[in-house]
């Protein structure tokens, strides 16, 4: 599922340029943000930590001379009198200051060869034990100066952050203490994070802004690029007459305009194409359309004359025959260019029956048996048991199947023709062998070509049209099939109709081998 | 009396063959070679059917179809060297009853054709039919919707007819092909479609919504019940 969504992301991105750009300026002006944002926030943090630990130095000063006056200057008073001063002066530090509450303690310095006999004051609210010690040996260490350090204070539950100073204090008879306050400063720290957050949430409605700026500007750049492969794409999808709007004098509209020319090019190109093969179609068709009347009269009088055959002698009776099985060619022929032509103008749909491949083929070969008879060609049919099945048009397939078998009885020197059907799961196969001169490869690939002839002065006894393999070729086309060939010179040639089983269906190779027969019939 | 057929064919030679055809086979030929004079040698004429080319000079034959259609309902089989599909109907929109293609499979093709055309009707079981706002005058070839004479031709008359004289019977295009015009095997069925559609404006207060001849999606044709 994680899978699924980082591969939708990934799509989206390869997809959107617009999307690449937003995310490329948000990714960027956060890092910047990031930077600017810190150091700003490490400046300004600083700088009010400072001017803090300034303050709090100087009222520490203060407050620890004016300890050390109240209490050098007591005399030798006694410890009771003593006890009572240090009771007063330390307590009052708590509240005598300008920037808000502190907590003191004095403390004994440890392992002094005087007796203790004074109590140390301490806050309240302050527990020893967040002194720490090395700052303690710190404070014992450092003559006239102030020592302080940055702690963080937990008090019942919530952390302080607090600066603690501390200060040597030397009292009469009683010996060596240390001075501690501590100073709160969480106020500050309260500045410091709600500045860090105002510029957090500026930081993030700034690369919010960024992002939608750059969502409109990349909008605005890509819109005429996507309209371009839009109309682009509906060009190469026929529509022709699509251009691009021409605004302005930038590289947008420099892009339309050469945009436009090439588009009108091509227009312009393929439009005289087309002309040209219509025309070419045209003619044809014409030239077809015209034989026919003249074709009509011919039969009409030639029909005439076979009523009455009963009265022509016999070399005029030869006469007739020949004029009535020449007509038979020249309607073939005019049929047969009728049919490319109809080809030619897509005006050609199969009618798709389910239909028994064997009987097709058992029907185009009974047709032809009188043609091998006369020729003395054996056809050997081989087909598999049981109905082979399939959706064809019977009348183009056997059209197919005839022309090929009479060709290979033709082409095949009296040698015996093969016919064979093969079946699989998803189509099916007709092959047709002969063994006869075959062709050469430059021969072979020319075969499907109109009006060609392998061999031009060769006698002709079918009276073919020259168009049947460009015909067979179109009806394999149309049943989405495909019809191949192979052959060896002097070997004979193997012709291969293969056709999907069902309507539509996909099939990736024959059922049937294209050309074995032919090597292992030579090899004998 | 022998049956007189008029052939309108430009083509002298074609002409001259389909003549000499016709006229073995026993029916009186009257030829024009130009389509501008076809309709006037109609008239002159008065044939039982016309022969009509497609391609003509002056006048093509769907438009001497139509001139002829609008004062006679005698049958006309246009002889057609076009393969186009759309031409074939047109052609049969003005109005003839049949086509036969060029060229011709053989003259006994065309001659069928012919017969078929110019055979008697039927002897009808009643004398009259009616259907709906029609009444059908079966002995006198009369046709009469609210009183008001229809002009039918022949094949139109002959089509209705069929249709009334079983009125719960759904006809499939193949018979009434064979019942009308005499096809003894499949043919063009777009012969049906187009005589019906004419037979439909002629008879029909609305013919896109036909209640007189009715169609039976994916079947055929019936006579509306009323």
């Amino acid at each position: 599922m994680l899978k699924g969504l980082a591969s939708r992301i990934v799509t989206a991105f390869a997809r959107s340029i617009q999307l690449r750009y937003v995310t490329l300026t948000v990714v960027l002006s956060t890092i910047a943000l990031i930077t600017v944002g810190g150091f700003l926030s490490y400046s300004i943090g600083n700088g009010l930590y400072e001017t803090r630990i300034q303050q709090i130095l100087q009222e520490s000063k203060r407050a620890a001379a004016e300890v050390q006056n109240t209490l050098s200057g007591a005399g030798d008073t006694d410890t009771v009198a003593l006890q009572g001063l240090v009771n007063t002066v330390v307590p009052n530090l708590e509240q005598s200051t300008a920037i808000g509450s502190r907590q003191v303690a004095l403390l004994r310095t440890p392992d002094q060869a005087t007796a203790q006999f004074l109590q140390s004051p301490i806050s309240s609210e302050l527990n020893v034990a967040v002194i720490p010690d090395s700052l303690r040996t710190k404070v014992v260490q450092t003559e006239n100066r102030l020592v302080y350090r940055a702690v963080n204070i937990v008090r019942n539950g919530v952390t302080q952050p607090s600066v603690i100073v501390g200060s040597k204090i030397s009292i009469p008879v009683a010996g060596e203490y240390e001075l501690y306050l501590v100073y709160d400063i969480a106020d500050t720290q309260a500045t410091l994070d709600f500045f860090q957050r105002t510029l957090a949430v500026g930081g993030l409605a700034m690369i919010l802004l960024l992002g939608l700026v750059a969502y409109f500007v990349t909008g605005r750049i890509v819109a005429p690029v996507a309209r371009a492969a839009d109309v682009a794409e509906e060009l190469a999808a026929g529509s022709l007459d699509k251009r691009l709007p021409e605004r302005g004098q930038d590289v947008v509209a420099t892009l339309a305009r050469s945009f436009n020319k090439m588009a009108q090019g091509l227009e312009t190109q393929i439009g005289e194409l087309s002309k040209l093969s219509k025309m070419q179609q045209r003619f044809v068709a014409d030239v077809s359309h015209e034989l026919r009347t003249p074709l009509t009269t011919i039969k009409l009088a030639a029909e005439m004359l076979e009523a009455k055959s009963g009265e022509l002698d016999s070399k005029a009776k030869r006469s007739l025959d020949t004029l009535l099985s020449q007509i038979a060619r020249f309607e073939a022929l005019l049929a047969d260019l009728l049919e490319i032509s109809s080809y030619d103008a897509g005006a050609v749909k199969a009618n798709l029956v389910r239909t028994d491949l064997n009987a097709v083929v058992g029907g185009a070969v009974a047709g032809l048996e009188p043609l091998a008879e006369t020729l003395g060609c054996d056809l050997l049919v081989k087909v598999p048991k049981g109905l082979v099945e399939a959706d064809l048009d019977p009348r183009r397939i056997e059209r197919v199947l005839r022309n090929l078998i009479s060709n290979a009885i033709e082409h095949g020197a009296g040698k015996p023709v093969e016919v064979e059907v093969g079946a699989s799961a998803n189509a099916v196969a007709v092959t047709i062998t002969d063994h006869g001169i075959g062709m050469s490869r430059s021969q072979m690939d020319r075969v499907f070509d109109r009006f060609w002839r392998a061999d031009p002065a060769r006698k002709r006894t079918t009276g073919g049209t020259g168009l049947g393999l460009a015909i067979s070729l179109e009806d394999t086309h149309l049943h989405h099939g495909w019809l191949q060939v192979t052959s060896k010179p002097n070997l004979g040639t193997t012709f291969r109709v293969t056709l999907p089983r069902k309507e539509g269906g996909i099939f990736t190779e024959s059922p049937l081998p294209l050309g074995e027969t032919l090597s292992s019939r030579s090899r004998i | 009396m022998a049956q007189k057929i008029l052939v309108v064919e430009d083509d002298q030679a074609m002409s001259q063959q389909l003549c000499d055809h016709l006229e073995n086979a026993g029916y009186e030929v009257y030829a024009i070679f130009d389509g501008g004079k076809a309709v006037d040698a109609f008239v002159d004429f008065a044939p039982d059917l016309v022969l009509l080319d497609w391609m003509l000079p002056n006048k093509n034959g769907p438009e001497i179809c139509s001139e002829i259609r609008k004062t006679s309902g005698t049958p006309i089989i246009m002889l057609t060297a076009k393969s186009d599909e759309d031409d074939i109907v047109s052609g049969l929109e003005a109005g003839a009853d049949d086509y036969v293609p060029k060229p011709l499979p053989s003259f006994k093709v065309l001659q069928a054709r012919i017969e078929a055309r110019l055979r008697p009707l039927r002897t009808p079981d009643v004398s009259e039919l009616v259907i709906g706002p029609l009444v059908i005058d079966v002995l006198g070839h009369e046709v009469r919707k609210n009183g008001e004479r229809v002009s039918l031709t022949p094949l139109e008359f002959n089509l209705l007819q069929t249709l009334a004289e079983k009125p719960k019977q759904v006809f499939s295009r193949e018979i009434l092909l064979e019942k009308v015009w005499g096809y003894p095997y499949t043919a063009d069925t777009r012969l049906v479609n187009v005589h019906v559609q004419r037979l439909r404006s002629k008879i029909e207060d609305d013919p896109d919504n036909p209640r007189i001849v009715v169609t039976e999606r994916g079947v055929g044709y019936k006579a509306g019940i009323f």
